[in-house]
């Protein structure tokens, strides 16, 4: 029998010359050693993913396998396990089960090959009072190869934010290849927010599938930390009037990392917004890429989208293919897209300096205000603050992980030399 | 024989004995091309140079090279700095030590407010004269007192660093920046170009307000009517990188109303 691996491998030789997975190379990543995971797995690593002041829901699944089954809250929000959903609501499930992601050769492996993952749902006009965290953690001490699903339901009106924390605790090689579906009813509101912090020899193939009705709002960010291989694969697809998408990226990238960003955002119907903005700072020999495609069809006027990516490359060696891209079917629009790759401005350097703030700060608070842009983005205040410091701790460090525990929740900003705390908003 | 009786000599200690900079043979060039060819100039605490001269002469080389521009290389002389050789010094070590250039365009810097770039700045000069830093609420009265200096608008201080300002609240911000982080030798490189009137009259009354008996600054500009406003001690004209006159106030007056053809003439012949 094909193992995964072998699946996988092949794959890549089929999927080379494809424009979409064209730059997906996991084959350093798809070692022999690799094992599908056994369920007794989970539950036995330490939590790391501690946000201080985040009050949250919090689903966890541990090398492929969810904690626990479903809980339900009074306001008859749903979450737990996506197998026992499947098994005590298998209506509410399979409605969107599939029915979201595309049909590529990696979804349908994932669709095939899924062991468990995290199944929310929320009834129409609920608002959950506080967000949810999806905790994929990888703390097994074997090489694994992992295949995780999460569904989102948020039905018409409801108001659901998801935090989806991608973390490895051991420093075993892992490959991943996790889909999220999320489905949006009418007017309902999702902020998802995506960490990603995971060592060196782990692959990650993140899909995200979306699909939106009249009205609904979907706000995307995504921060990728750290990771041998990560690739966030988004597809949102607006089929009512007046959806809105924000799809958001920050990647801070070093060594011999690879980050890659696809979004496809698809306008079927008139008078949608979409907005993606992604930015990275890639050092050492960290390579990247980005391909935003916005595709509006042919009845979907009064479309407005807009794809900006924004790069920074600390060293000679490190890289970044962008390709931002507009498809237009219909001239009733106002669209936009652009990407610019460059150093640290000596400019400013040389101002910053001038008025006696080091090279060292002077180039962190560059970094950082590069960065801002996209972590102002995130709605959820806790959560941005809680950002800020992370962002911060990974660019004192001039790029490095400055502590093992993949995230460092646990620990409050420790930076004494990063003397620009002050928010100037609160003012 | 009584003894002699000795005089009693009064010891005068002379506090400020040694010139603030002295800056002797300065060559200096971008790339290949000599920009600065032996500039001698000496300034002393309490006192306004200014320097004038046509256009590409060097008067903005001569600044950045005494504020540590790395886009200058110093091929030849010296700058001495309250005792010091500035020349081996990193541009944030001689900020710390009391230089300030005041930019002729400054920086827009995106993403960082002014209050982040300013308590940075202070709080990084402090460590280095080994006082503590300043609190937040230390700082921030700092910050309300010193931009009545430039009648400064708090909104701007909110701002990012010149990002979107206009040429006036440009030149108004340097001279905040100046007043925040009290140098002891300040440049202002033509701190007067694209200033209006009024801009112009509270950029200068801020300059003259930060003038102490223990400062000196040195005015780069083109036009006397800067000068009206900050009176000079000496005026000096940069003229194809060295300075080849030195005079009072007067000497810029009669640039004003004859230009620099008879400099011009002088040098030739």
């Amino acid at each position: 029998m094909e193992t995964m691996t072998e699946k996988l491998l092949e794959l890549r030789q089929q999927l080379r010359k494809n424009e979409v997975w064209r730059d997906v190379d996991f084959s350093s990543m798809l070692t022999d050693d690799l094992r599908m995971p056994c369920e007794d797995e989970s539950g036995k690593g330490m939590l790391h993913c501690e946000m201080p002041n985040l009050d949250a829901y919090r689903v966890v699944v541990e090398n492929g396998y969810c904690r626990e089954g479903l809980t339900r809250t009074p306001d008859g929000v749903v979450m737990g396990s996506l197998r026992s959903a499947l098994k005590e609501l298998p209506q509410l499930v399979e409605k969107t089960l599939n029915h979201c992601a595309a049909d590529n050769a990696y979804s349908r492996l994932n669709a095939d090959g899924w062991t468990d993952g995290a199944f929310v749902y929320v009834p129409a006009g609920c608002r959950v009072p506080k967000p949810i965290q999806l905790l994929s953690i990888h703390t097994a001490e074997a090489a694994l190869l992992l295949q995780t699903r999460n569904v989102v339901v948020a039905e018409e009106g409801s108001h659901v934010s998801l935090i989806h924390c991608d973390d490895s605790t051991n420093q075993q090689g892992c490959f991943a290849n996790n889909v999220t579906e999320l489905a949006l009813g009418r007017n309902a509101t999702a902020e998802l927010y995506k960490m990603q912090n995971l060592n060196d020899r782990t692959g990650l193939l993140n899909h995200t599938y979306v699909v939106m009705a009249e009205g609904a709002h979907l706000l995307s960010v995504g921060l990728t930390l750290n990771g041998g291989h990560i690739r966030n694969h988004c597809e949102v697809r607006m089929t009512g009037r007046h959806c809105e998408t924000g799809v958001h990226g920050l990647y801070l990238n070093d060594r011999s990392q690879q980050v890659d960003n696809y979004v496809y955002v698809e306008h079927q119907q008139p008078e949608c917004h979409s907005y993606e903005l992604f930015k990275g700072i890639l050092d050492d020999a960290a390579r990247g890429t980005f391909n935003g495609h916005v595709l509006v069809e042919e009845g979907a006027t009064k479309t407005e989208a807009y794809q900006t990516n924004k790069n920074i490359l600390l060293t000679d060696k490190a890289t970044i293919y962008t390709k931002p891209f507009l498809e237009i079917y219909n001239d009733d629009v106002k669209c936009s897209h652009g990407s610019t790759i460059g150093q640290i401005d000596e400019a400013a350097m040389f101002y910053m300096r001038s008025r006696g703030i080091s090279e060292r700060s002077a180039r962190t608070l560059l970094l950082y205000a590069f960065c801002d842009e996209v972590v102002e983005k995130i709605a959820y205040a806790p959560l941005r603050e809680r950002m800020t410091d992370i962002i911060k701790q990974r660019l004192h460090g001039e790029l490095t992980v400055c502590s093992d525990c993949v995230l460092g929740c646990a620990k409050p900003c420790g930076c004494s030399d990063g003397e620009f705390e002050i928010d100037a908003s609160k003012l | 024989m009584s003894p002699l009786k000795r005089a009693v000599v009064p010891i005068v200690i002379i506090h400020n004995i040694m010139a603030l900079l002295t800056i002797r043979n300065l060559h200096a060039s971008i790339g290949d091309k000599e920009i600065l060819k032996g500039v001698d100039l000496e300034i002393n605490r309490g006192e306004v140079h200014s320097i004038m001269g046509p256009n590409g002469n060097g008067k903005s080389t001569l600044a950045g090279v005494i504020a540590g521009n790395p886009k200058y290389t110093v091929t030849e002389g010296e700058v001495i700095y309250d005792g010091k050789n500035i020349l081996e010094m990193p541009v944030d070590v001689r900020a710390s030590e009391g230089i300030f250039l005041g930019f002729q365009y400054p920086v827009e810097i995106p993403g960082v407010s002014i209050t982040n770039f300013m308590r940075t700045a202070v709080n990084e000069q402090r460590k280095y004269r080994g006082l503590n830093p300043l609190s937040g609420s230390e700082f921030l009265k700092l910050m309300e007192e010193k931009k009545k200096v430039v009648e400064m608008t708090t909104t701007l201080a909110n701002r990012s660093v010149n990002e979107g300002f206009s040429g006036g609240e440009k030149k108004k911000n340097e001279i905040f920046q100046m007043a925040m982080l009290n140098p002891t030798l300040s440049i202002l490189d033509e701190t007067d170009s694209g200033l209006d009137i009024d801009a112009l009259r509270i950029v200068a009354s801020g300059v003259n307000q930060l003038r102490t008996p223990d400062n000196a600054t040195i005015v780069i500009t083109h036009y006397q009517r800067l000068l009206d406003y900050i009176v000079p001690d000496f005026v000096h004209i940069l003229y194809e990188g060295r300075i080849v006159k030195t005079g009072d106030k007067e000497l810029a007056l009669k640039l004003e109303k004859e230009g620099y053809d008879w400099i011009r003439k002088e040098q030739e012949s």
